[in-house]
């Protein structure tokens, strides 16, 4: 009866080591992925990566759930030498099978000779010594954490049970309404959404006129032609520009006031103004056509 | 029935005749972040590119009645970059089906002195602008989200002011003549983008009073 136990506790110990070793790899070779190749890295791979460690996690969890799994807390493991120095030498065994001193029925240490632990652990573990075993070999969780859990499990005990089995409901009620929003089809959300967003438009079109007007043929921005009779659209523009009027006035008013109308970097050429002004300069330089006058007379 | 392939056209010049397909919509300055967002999800993968460039509109009015219109272009953010000249031809009517406006574009780089060259060949500025903004890019699509600013005095780009609270946003191809498969992929484009900014083909000719 005894053995019987004896060997499936080794038998579900041995797969235990199995199953955590596929973690162990499937770690290793994420991070070094992520560290490596995070440029070329994309996210469905990334999701991937994640799927396969939670589905070796799901199969460590089948095995301690198994019913030929026996219970491990009922196991204590208790290090027979702790040393501070390094240690490296390889160890008989690594199964503890030759270390089963029977003591009782229901509790069996397992004394595990951890002479070889640096190459056990691939030198993570180069010293087994009294600073490695509380983390190592703890089975409770953490003071903090144990608070934590008191006052949650007080709190449970103290809301009684109808109450909590209110919560409950609620809480499913409110699950299931968010899964059946998800899966139904796009149109339904859309219709939603789209009710939501007529309240806030993103764009204006009388804007997006004014815009593709301006940028084929100016309208809204300042003419660098002096007003005159002959372009009479131009005038009604007058209100729209804030610096129009002084640029106007600037025109108007004098003639060589034009170097302000010609705009550009350099304005070589003196050209007479239209319209009401007479022209008091004369040009010296002709366009490369004699007939083609710049502006309408 | 395609256009016949550009081979068998007469070549006279050294260059394929371009058209630039032409979509144009607006968003308002509030959901500006939102479409950037959308546009660099969408397009390639690129650092984002931001630019400042003053934009200077020649005419040369003939006899006849339609003004010969050139837009030189320059750089704000890089003052040493060459110029660049662009011609727009008038955009191609008849087509109702085409989603996207086309018209013949040529461009050229040019060096600083393109003002005063124009100047002496009689061309007359008839307005400037700056525009700023992003550029993405989407294989042969480019998009540009700009706000355009209004200069009041001429020369002086430093003292502009904008021209609306909106951003102007241009999906554009330039593409050799005849592709019309170009304005489909556009459209679908223009799709994902709704309804965030409804990017359509406007006549400006429609525009003008």
């Amino acid at each position: 009866m005894q053995q019987r136990e004896e060997k499936q506790l080794e038998a579900s110990v041995e797969s235990l080591i199995s199953r955590v070793a596929h973690v162990k790899n499937a770690l290793h070779s994420f991070i070094y992925k992520l560290e490596n190749e995070y440029e070329r890295l994309t996210w469905p791979s990334v999701l991937d990566n994640f799927a396969l460690l939670s589905g070796q996690l799901n199969t460590i969890n089948k095995l301690l759930r198994n019913e030929k799994t026996p219970s491990f807390r009922n196991q204590v493991i208790i290090p027979l030498v702790l040393s501070p120095d390094r240690d490296e030498d390889l160890a008989v065994s690594t199964t503890a099978d030759n270390t089963f001193p029977l003591l009782k029925k229901e509790v069996v240490s397992l004394s595990c000779l951890f002479t070889c632990s640096q190459k056990l652990t691939e030198q993570r573990v180069p010293v087994f010594s009294h600073e490695i075993v509380p983390d190592y070999l703890r089975t409770k969780p953490d003071p903090e954490v144990e608070e934590q859990e008191k006052t949650l499990s007080t709190e449970a005990a103290r809301i009684g049970p109808d109450v909590a089995q209110k919560q409950i409901q609620a809480l499913n009620k409110i699950c299931t309404t968010l899964l059946e929003k998800l899966s139904n089809p796009r149109e339904d959300r859309d219709a939603e959404s789209a009710a939501m967003r007529q309240s806030k438009p993103s764009f204006n079109p009388a804007d997006t006129n004014a815009l593709v007007s301006a940028v084929a043929f100016g309208k809204g921005l300042s003419k660098c032609r002096p007003p005159g009779p002959v372009a009479p659209g131009h005038q009604g523009q007058g209100s729209m520009m804030s610096g129009g009027p002084t640029l106007q006035q600037v025109t108007i008013g004098g003639g060589s006031g034009q170097q302000a109308g010609m705009g550009g970097p350099v304005a070589q050429q003196q050209q007479g103004q239209t319209g009401k002004m007479p022209s008091s300069i004369k040009t010296n330089i002709k366009s490369a056509s004699g007939s083609m006058h710049p502006y309408n007379r | 029935m395609e256009a016949p392939p550009v081979t068998v056209m007469p070549v006279t010049g050294g260059t394929i005749n371009m058209m630039e397909y032409l979509l144009q919509g607006s968003v308002l300055d509030q959901a500006l972040e939102s479409l950037l967002h959308r546009l660099r999800g969408l397009c390639d993968n690129m650092e984002p590119e931001t630019f400042t460039d003053h934009e200077l509109v020649y005419l040369l009015k003939g006899q006849q009645g339609n003004p010969f219109i050139l837009r030189a272009r320059r750089s704000l953010s890089h003052p040493t970059a060459p110029w660049h000249l662009r011609y727009l031809g008038q955009s191609e009517v008849g087509d109702k089906s085409r989603h996207a406006l086309v018209r013949n574009c040529v461009d050229v780089a040019a060096t600083h002195s393109l003002p005063e060259f124009l100047n002496e060949m009689g061309f007359r500025m008839d307005h400037e602008f700056v525009s700023n903004g992003h550029i993405f890019r989407k294989g042969a699509m480019k998009i540009v989200v700009s706000k355009l600013s209004r200069i009041l005095v001429p020369g002086n780009t430093e003292n502009t002011e904008h021209l609306s609270l909106s951003y102007l946003v241009e999906l554009s191809v330039l593409a050799p003549a005849g592709q019309d498969t170009v304005s489909e992929d556009m459209r679908s484009f223009a799709e994902q983008l709704k309804p965030l900014v409804h990017l359509e083909k406007i006549d400006p000719s429609k525009q003008r009073h």
